[in-house]
């Protein structure tokens, strides 16, 4: 089916041309006796009723790349995947672990068994009945080894998974392991087509059957992907019937074609936020929207360096660097300083850490109680005759890193440090650079995932090639302290050790923190139903609905 | 001599002029510049400042001052064509001169080698050497010196071929000159003319690449400013900052176009074969 745009106001009697009143009269009174025959069959049972149809276009600038729930790590395919599958849980708006495919769950006294509860009246989008066979086959899938699933760390606790009826399960750990309701939230695939196939190589990859809202029904490689809604979805048909994903990899041509119409959503630059976006004409027709995305970009050095290997030198480079000027300059102010890994404003998150303002004199002082002085008069530090000169790597095409690079490079030249600047393409930069430990200092971002566990980040255990921990940051004190709070369930106990871990590392300067950016999603205006909260704004995607009135597309 | 020759000539001195004015601005671009090219400004209001008379082509995204950046940009552009050309001259003459003095196996092999190397795009063999190497201001220079060198060596080695069968060479023979001293003294000097037509144009097809490489971030890395890479920042705030397109845009193409009217024009005047040709 093809996406068509009406040239009308979805009320037909807006067409009549005035000179024709008696077949308009007729029109309107057939036009009528329909109205009150829909009102008549939805009217009493929705209060949107006729708020069903339409389509909602969404700009992303790249593509997914594989629709199965735990192989897909990259933000497109994750976002598709969202559509088309369940977890056993999921968040609500609050970021709260709410049930999903699951009704309810108990957890034992001692935290090693969990026990769920499965909603009866899901049926797979091929027409089969969800059961607990499948929640089994998905999780045995994850830990099965030679799938290399990138998420099995999460999922290595578990000793055992066991069917107890048709729609409860238990799941068994081998230790407590916190985050584990919320990591069982991974979609999860069905038995009956999965059984006995490769699962990265299969056709499912890219024709994908879940349980959830939305059906795949076209995608275009590096086009664009239709999605239908799914009429029997266990929690009510979504309002909006086509979903659809265009791929446009740049954001100012993203920008032209929300204005033309082309796309109700995108992502705005900081820039287009503050400066494209303040006509009364755009707020008639989009709402935008602006809250702290759970991202921070940081300056990692490796640590493996003997130039990095000094806590005050590290502390020193981050005093050098103007934070505000880049929340400024680069964020145009859309985003807040950041000084540890978690995210602000949870528990994990302590404010009181020590910070590092803007203090080129500190920075200095820093260094020369180092050892690192200008013996030489040549305007660049140096000791034992080596000056303090380093490369500095980001990906490319990240405009808001490059400018992040030219702005601390600046920085650090003022205090009499050499950097050059070199920016590669991502995938050269994660596999010859990143992955391979052959760098000095890199900027890069993470986004982190909403239970504050931080093991594969900065466990010494993934110091090892593959591992996350690629500026080989090794505390033992840390250590202890991931493990501590990843096996108990007791949010105070968990706060005390995520709050000790920010103050060490903050203490330690592995990373230079930089800031927390905002996300600045724009929507058309027609879309209703669109609540705001820490969540973001796409949580409740099945509840927006657009009214009859101001559909647009009609199929 | 026809009107329609005197017009080209015209427009040659225009393009010899423009060159002049770039290579001045080029040397003396420390002077001419009126701010440090990477002097960041994040004061309120001084970033995407429309052109005046304090910022006479605007300021980019981080306060800095295009003009300056242009200015700058330009000693980068110059360089990386002198360079860039000046390796594959050395290259290709040396090559081509070789191939034609020796022919035999000698020149089978390396028109094989050239013929070889032509076969890949350019564009495409240096990006995939600068993928291989990593971006650089030296790297792209010698990259683009390293793929340019194939059409000169074809021109020598065929001036060449004609040129040592003449009787002032079959004479530097006879009297004992050794090979070295023929293909040098003797051979070289009259084989330069389609060289200099090749080499002018060269410098306007290397301009055109390394801006091109810089546009895309393979060429020259930030902040040193290039012509290519304020584009690039251009590209981002195509619907506000004209400035930052336009002018960057207007440079590549007034500078490329001079060398190519100057080498056009240069090709008429030094090679008679082509005259009647021209003349239609």
């Amino acid at each position: 089916m093809k996406l068509k745009e009406s040239k009308f106001f979805s009320s037909s009697s807006y067409t009549f041309k005035p000179s024709y009143i008696i077949e308009g009269m007729i029109m309107k009174t057939l036009f009528a006796i329909t109205v009150s025959f829909l009102l008549f069959i939805f009217g009493f049972s929705f209060s949107f009723a006729d708020d069903y149809g339409d389509a909602y276009v969404s700009g992303s600038l790249s593509d997914a790349t594989i629709l199965i729930p735990f192989l897909a790590d990259d933000s497109a395919s994750g976002g598709i995947c969202g559509l088309v599958y369940n977890g056993l849980t999921k968040v609500d708006k609050d970021l709260k672990v709410v049930g999903d495919l699951a009704k309810s769950w108990e957890v034992s006294d001692d935290k090693l068994r969990i026990i769920f509860k499965l909603r009866e009246n899901v049926i797979w989008q091929d027409g089969v009945e969800f059961t607990a066979e499948d929640v089994k086959f998905t999780f045995e899938t994850i830990l099965n080894p030679d799938n290399a699933v990138p998420y099995i760390a999460s999922f290595q606790d578990i000793e055992n998974i066991r069917v107890i009826d048709k729609h409860t399960i238990e799941f068994v750990y081998k230790k407590p392991y916190a985050p584990a309701l919320l990591k069982l939230g991974m979609g999860i695939i069905p038995k009956h087509l999965f059984k006995g196939i490769n699962i990265r190589d299969s056709k499912y990859a890219r024709a994908p059957v879940g349980t959830g809202p939305y059906i795949l029904d076209v995608w275009k490689t590096d086009q664009h992907m239709i999605l239908n809604s799914y009429k029997d979805y266990f929690d009510g048909e979504p309002y909006i019937s086509k979903y659809v994903e265009r791929i446009i990899p740049d954001q100012a041509v993203q920008f032209l074609e929300l204005i033309t119409g082309g796309i109700d959503y995108m992502s705005l630059s900081p820039y287009q936020y503050k400066y494209r976006t303040e006509t009364i004409k755009f707020n008639q027709r989009f709402n935008k929207y602006k809250y702290l995305a759970h991202q921070y970009t940081y300056i990692g050095y490796n640590l493996k360096d003997p130039m990095f290997s000094d806590k005050r030198v590290r502390q020193a480079l981050s005093y050098a660097i103007d934070k505000e000027a880049i929340i400024e300059g680069v964020l145009m102010g859309l985003g807040e300083e950041c000084s540890g890994p978690f995210i602000k404003n949870t528990y994990a998150y302590n404010d009181d850490v020590k910070k590092y303002p803007y203090d080129p004199d500190k920075a200095r002082e820093l260094l020369a109680e180092a050892g690192w002085e200008d013996t030489d008069a040549d305007g660049i530090l140096d000791k034992n005759g080596q000056p303090f000169s380093f490369k500095l790597i980001t990906n490319q095409g990240n405009k808001q890193r490059e400018d992040v690079a030219t702005i601390t490079q600046r920085n650090w030249q003022d205090i009499g440090i050499k950097v050059e600047v070199q920016t590669i393409a991502f995938v050269t930069f994660l596999k010859e650079f990143v992955d391979k430990r052959n760098f000095q200092a890199l900027i890069l971002g993470w986004t982190m995932p909403i239970d504050p566990d931080c093991y594969n980040v900065w466990h010494s255990e993934t110091i090892k090639e593959g591992g996350l921990n690629f500026i080989g940051y090794n505390n033992p004190e840390v250590d202890k302290l991931i493990e501590a709070a990843r096996g108990t369930y007791d949010i105070s106990e968990r706060a005390k050790c995520y709050q000790k871990i920010h103050a060490l590392i903050a203490e330690e300067q592995p990373y230079t923190f930089l800031y927390f950016p905002y996300a600045l999603p724009a929507v058309n205006k027609r879309f209703k139903g669109i609540v705001p909260a820490p969540a973001g704004i796409s949580y409740d995607f099945i509840n927006w609905h657009v009214p009859k009135a101001e559909q647009r597309y009609v199929f | 001599m026809s009107k329609k020759k005197d017009f080209r000539k015209k427009y040659a001195a225009v393009g010899l002029a423009v060159i002049l004015v770039m290579f001045l601005i080029a040397v003396f671009a420390n002077f001419i510049a009126p701010y440090d090219p990477e002097e960041i400004n994040l004061a309120p209001g001084a970033r995407l400042q429309a052109p005046s008379l304090k910022h006479l082509l605007g300021t980019d995204d981080l306060g800095r001052d295009v003009f300056s950046r242009m200015v700058y940009g330009a000693r980068i552009s110059l360089s990386v064509g002198f360079v860039a050309v000046g390796l594959s001259l050395i290259i290709g003459v040396t090559v081509g001169a070789i191939a034609g003095y020796f022919g035999g196996w000698v020149d089978i092999l390396l028109m094989r080698i050239v013929e070889i190397i032509m076969c890949f795009p350019r564009i495409f063999l240096i990006l995939m050497l600068i993928a291989f190497l990593g971006p650089n201001i030296l790297i792209v220079m010698a990259v683009i010196g390293l793929t340019g060198w194939t059409g000169l060596a074809r021109l020598v080695r065929a001036e060449f071929l004609s040129l040592k069968e003449r009787d002032y060479v079959h004479a530097a023979r006879a009297l004992g000159a050794g090979d070295r001293r023929i293909i040098f003294r003797h051979i070289l000097p009259n084989a330069l003319s389609p060289v200099y037509v090749s080499a002018v144009l060269g410098v306007g097809g290397a301009i055109l690449i390394e801006s091109s490489l810089s546009f895309l971030g393979l060429g020259v890395q930030i902040p040193t400013p290039s012509w290519g890479n304020i584009l690039t920042t251009g590209m981002h705030y195509i619907e506000s900052a004209w400035w930052l397109m336009l002018f960057p845009g207007l440079a590549i193409l007034i500078t490329v176009l001079s060398y190519n009217l100057v080498g056009e024009t240069l090709r008429d005047v030094l090679d008679p074969r082509l005259k009647g040709f021209n003349q239609k």
